[in-house]
């Protein structure tokens, strides 16, 4: 740029043959440049766009399937648009199974473990942060090795247990094991640890109870990483397929993810397109409320996304 | 200081630490010690065995081929999806109204059910009508089996998995990204730094805390895969996707051998125990640089 | 209104003294300044008199009660905060309102109360807005509003001004100079800049190490500081002082031994003709600050580098000048700073050399 500006002012004045030479070689020149730096842009975006198939095609495709007839999904090459929407495809679905308690369920399920993590993180978080106790350190211990172990891991000493409390293929047993979230703990609590102590100390000035500034103030002042972890959490239980899968061994109990999932063994392997229909009554809620809060949403998840 | 204000702490976090010790600590250590019994459950004795468990289990073939299966796929899904994500953050890193929305279409699958992706991949991997065998074929190849033959099925799980990881991997790194300062930049290139320069002496030792959070969380999820495993494949074919918490599963719940199960889920404990040691001694000794 | 007295106060963090045995009394109705380098320990002894810090020693009386054990609520003391610990989630209504409703005033009288402090600080087109959304002055405003709202019987304000830009920074200054007029409650002063300090308080105690080195007006701070810290710390540029060993040619008789010798910039003369009775100092001007009605040079000399400061003169463009400071505005101290008032005779030889004529 700088040399560019000498450059021209170095030119001065302009008028001989040379000059002229190189004045017209030098902008042939900036031409190409432009040209190259044009077809840049445009391979960026064609690149981009492929990105976007890539990803959106999938979806696509289980939109196209879920309208087909049974024997327009055996053709091959495949066909986008199916020439004829079987929208039965959704009642069929939703007939392989209790359907409605499914959706209950997992309601029931995703709702009363997001209440009971509110109550325990909450007071938990705050008091590791603002509070000095004898064995906080041995407390946080146990928050942190949580933390670290994947649930995952341990399923099978917590089914002995709940099976001990007689808790499987209850709502209960379901939601007890995630009662709290050390996640959550850590979350909130760096959240609480950022909060300056002057406005501790204001509010104390203030007369302001414990409690009322924990209520007031505090929590107040954490509400957008509140948000942020409630949509983590009701995401990762509303899709949740492991759990409900090992602590239940009957329908009572269980959610949306088992209905879809078992809607292959009722209309065996090959009803693309009746499972394509389930699917994306479990799937478009999701990603319809993924699109309307689509920044909240990444970030719940990139923000801190361990887990 | 009053009684209640000494004890309020100990109020406030008692809930979730109950929480914790009844469905975490508790069930590792019971975990343990089932480890060292022959139990099928029902039956209202347990014989203890010792370490026969671990013994049983490291000599079987099937389990080793189930520690292969589950070192290969963690390995493969977590250099892919790292190494591509990396290299999307570069690329997508910039503000505008459509790079937000490619953004917002890569990282959409993560917010998808497992299940739902599992049983669309089925689909889409199909060996006789699927669309992925289409897309191929447009590209001149032949048609694979996918998930239905030995030599493809592990690494089709892989793609899934990639697939749907991706996107958080790249959003994870674009936000490490913007977090750099952008007169570092500025300074490296009135130092005359080239682009090349820059990203491997700058951006990529500013990124280390980003990679090395985001190679160890895939880890520990890549080695306890289930979902895609049990619906797509079973383990099969011929235990070719046979992994770790698949096996524990099959176990414990189909072949009621608790004890041996529970020896199984041990040895998971210790590798993601060591991975988590690893990651946090790499955090606290080598990658600081803010 | 109220008088504060600290006795025999000494606050420990851990094995770290910060303060000890200290002893101060705040005048009824003062403006009194804290002022002091920072980790002085002007803050601690602020906060433990709001009762945010306990002593480790020592009482704190507020007028004739002893507050050791009264938590900060019920103190009758009222802080504004250097950051102004605004509750960000509440508008400024209810930041100013939200002491008074936690002492159970009835919502008749908080509104007029609210009402006429938000008028006095000109708040009112503001209350129903959320602090964000406001400039720093203002939030300085809703600050100063919710201290004066519950109507305290002492102002406590922790370096409130040191977020403002300068212009601001001064009105703010002579706002709450004539803030103190109007309420005639105690205010209690904390800040690091001595300017501040002097311009505002009427009692300037200045702290070092956790020490009290001098408590006193701001005249008498400038004209008859206590000890070289002090001396040092007052005034702007602040008093040059050198230890005795490098000056040079000082003709005194002296009966103490003396540790530093000062004088002001301001006082001494440049160039100034053999009329003028005082030390000499030759040196070469290193720079000049021309402000404009005034002129600061940086001198070096044999014995070091000091300052001298002139008002309304032309600027001295030589490069070596000749520097005479009368004897009557030199300051000594003993070796350990402490002020020496007396023992020292100024100008002897000369005034032999006078007499001999």
């Amino acid at each position: 740029m700088l040399k560019a500006v000498n450059d021209t002012i170095g030119g001065t004045p302009i008028g001989t043959a040379a000059e002229s030479d190189r004045v017209f070689v030098r902008s042939r020149q900036q031409a190409l440049r432009r040209a190259l730096r044009a077809v840049l842009q445009v391979v960026n975006y064609a690149g981009l766009l492929v990105l976007v198939l890539v990803f959106a095609m999938p979806f696509a495709w289980m939109l196209s399937t879920s309208l087909k007839t049974l024997p327009e999904t055996m053709i091959f090459p495949p066909e986008w648009i199916p020439s004829n929407p079987v929208w039965q495809n959704f009642a069929d679905a939703w007939n392989t199974g209790p359907f409605l308690s499914y959706f209950v369920n997992s309601v029931v399920i995703a709702v009363g473990i997001l209440v009971l993590q509110m109550l325990t993180i909450i007071p938990a978080s705050y008091a590791f942060a603002r509070y000095k106790f004898k064995g906080s350190g041995f407390l946080f211990g146990i928050v942190m090795v949580t933390l670290m172990i994947p649930g995952q891991l341990i399923f099978l000493p917590v089914y002995l247990e709940l099976s001990a409390f007689k808790l499987l293929n209850t709502h209960l047993g379901l939601i007890l094991p995630f009662a709290s979230s050390a996640f959550g703990i850590f979350l909130l609590r760096q959240a609480f640890m950022q909060i300056s102590d002057e406005l501790l100390e204001a509010a104390r000035l203030d007369q302001a109870a414990e409690w009322k500034i924990i209520l007031q103030i505090m929590v107040p002042m954490v509400k957008p990483v509140l948000v942020t972890f409630a949509l983590f959490s009701f995401i990762a239980h509303w899709n949740d397929y492991f759990w409900p899968l090992v602590m239940t061994t009957n329908e009572t109990a269980r959610t949306l993810p088992l209905g879809i999932a078992k809607i292959r063994e009722v209309e065996g392997v090959a009803t693309w397109n009746t499972l394509m229909a389930g699917n994306l009554i479990l799937v478009a809620p999701i990603l319809l409320v993924f699109f309307l809060s689509q920044r909240q949403i990444i970030k719940a998840f990139v923000y801190n996304g361990v887990k | 200081m009053t009684l209640w204000t000494k004890l309020r702490p100990y109020g406030m976090v008692a809930p979730a630490i109950i929480v914790f010790s009844l469905f975490f600590i508790y069930p590792i250590f019971y975990m343990i010690y089932l480890s060292m019994f022959d139990w099928n459950f029902v039956s209202p004795t347990k014989t203890f065995v010792g370490l026969q468990n671990f013994r049983d289990l490291l000599a079987e073939e099937d389990f080793r081929k189930v520690l292969s299966n589950t070192t290969i796929y963690t390995v493969l899904t977590v250099t892919l999806t790292t190494g591509l994500a990396l290299l999307l953050a570069l690329w997508l890193n910039k503000k505008s109204l459509f790079h937000g929305f490619v953004q917002g279409a890569i990282f959409s699958p993560h917010i998808i059910s497992l299940v739902s992706i599992s049983l669309l991949w089925s689909w889409l991997m199909d060996p006789e009508y699927g669309l992925l065998n289409w897309v191929i074929g447009l590209a001149g190849f032949d048609k694979l089996q996918w998930l239905s033959h030995p030599s493809t099925a592990l690494v089709s799980l892989v793609m899934v998995a990639v697939w749907k990881g991706l996107g958080y991997n790249a959003l994870v790194f674009i936000a490490g990204l913007q977090s750099i300062p952008a007169d570092i930049y500025e300074a490296a290139s009135l130092d005359r730094s080239k682009p090349w320069t820059t990203f491997t002496k700058l951006i990529l030792p500013m990124l280390s805390p980003t990679i090395f959070f985001l190679v160890i969380i895939n880890m520990i999820g890549s080695f306890q895969v289930f979902e895609t495993i049990a619906i797509m494949t079973q383990g099969g074919p011929i235990n070719s996707t046979n992994t770790l918490v698949y096996y524990i599963y099959e176990y414990g719940f189909r072949f009621f051998k608790i004890g041996y199960a529970s020896a199984a889920g041990v040895i998971l404990l210790v590798i993601v125990g060591i991975l988590t040691i690893i990651y946090f001694k790499l955090l606290s000794n080598r990658v600081h640089y803010r | 209104m109220a008088k504060i007295e600290l006795r025999n106060i000494s606050k420990k963090f851990k094995d770290d003294t910060v303060i000890q045995n200290l002893n101060l009394t705040i005048k009824d109705g003062s403006f009194t300044v804290l002022v002091g380098p920072s980790g002085c320990g002007k803050s601690t002894t602020l906060r433990m008199v709001a009762g945010l810090e306990q002593q480790s020693g020592g009482d704190i009386w507020i007028d004739d009660k002893c507050v050791n054990d009264t938590p900060p609520g019920l103190r009758d003391v009222a802080m504004v905060f250097q950051n102004y610990a605004l509750y960000p989630t509440m508008s400024v209504r209810g930041n100013i309102e939200f002491g008074l409703k936690n002492r159970g005033v009835a919502k008749a009288d908080r509104d007029k109360l609210v009402k006429d402090i938000s008028e006095i600080v000109g708040l009112a087109p503001y209350l129903d807005k959320k602090p964000q959304s406001l400039s720093g002055g203002q939030r300085q405003r809703v600050a100063l509003a919710r201290a004066m709202v519950k109507q305290p019987k002492v102002f406590i304000l922790d370096e409130p001004l040191s977020n403002l830009d300068a212009k601001l920074r001064g009105q703010m200054r002579t706002e709450l100079i004539q803030l103190h007029k109007r309420l005639g409650t105690t205010f209690v002063y904390v800040t690091h800049d001595q300017v501040e300090a002097m311009s505002m308080g009427d009692e300037i105690v200045v702290m070092n190490k956790g020490v009290i080195q001098q408590a006193d007006s701001p005249m008498k701070l400038y004209n008859d500081p206590e000890n070289l810290f002090t001396a040092e710390f007052i005034g702007t540029p602040a008093m040059n002082t050198m230890n005795m060993k490098d000056v040079q040619g000082l003709d005194i008789q002296t009966s103490v031994s003396i540790g530093f010798m000062g004088f002001r910039p301001e006082q001494a003369l440049l160039n100034a003709g053999p009329e003028a009775r005082g030390h000499v100092i030759e040196g070469e001007i290193v720079t000049r600050e021309s402000l404009g009605a005034e002129q600061i040079y940086q001198i070096r000399a044999r014995g070091g580098v000091f300052f001298v400061k002139t008002f309304l003169a032309p600027l001295e463009t030589a490069d070596r000048v000749k520097v005479t400071i009368p004897y009557e505005h030199l300051f000594y101290f003993g070796l350990g700073g402490e002020r020496l008032r007396s023992g020292i005779e100024a100008g002897a030889r000369q005034l032999v050399a006078a007499g001999g004529v």
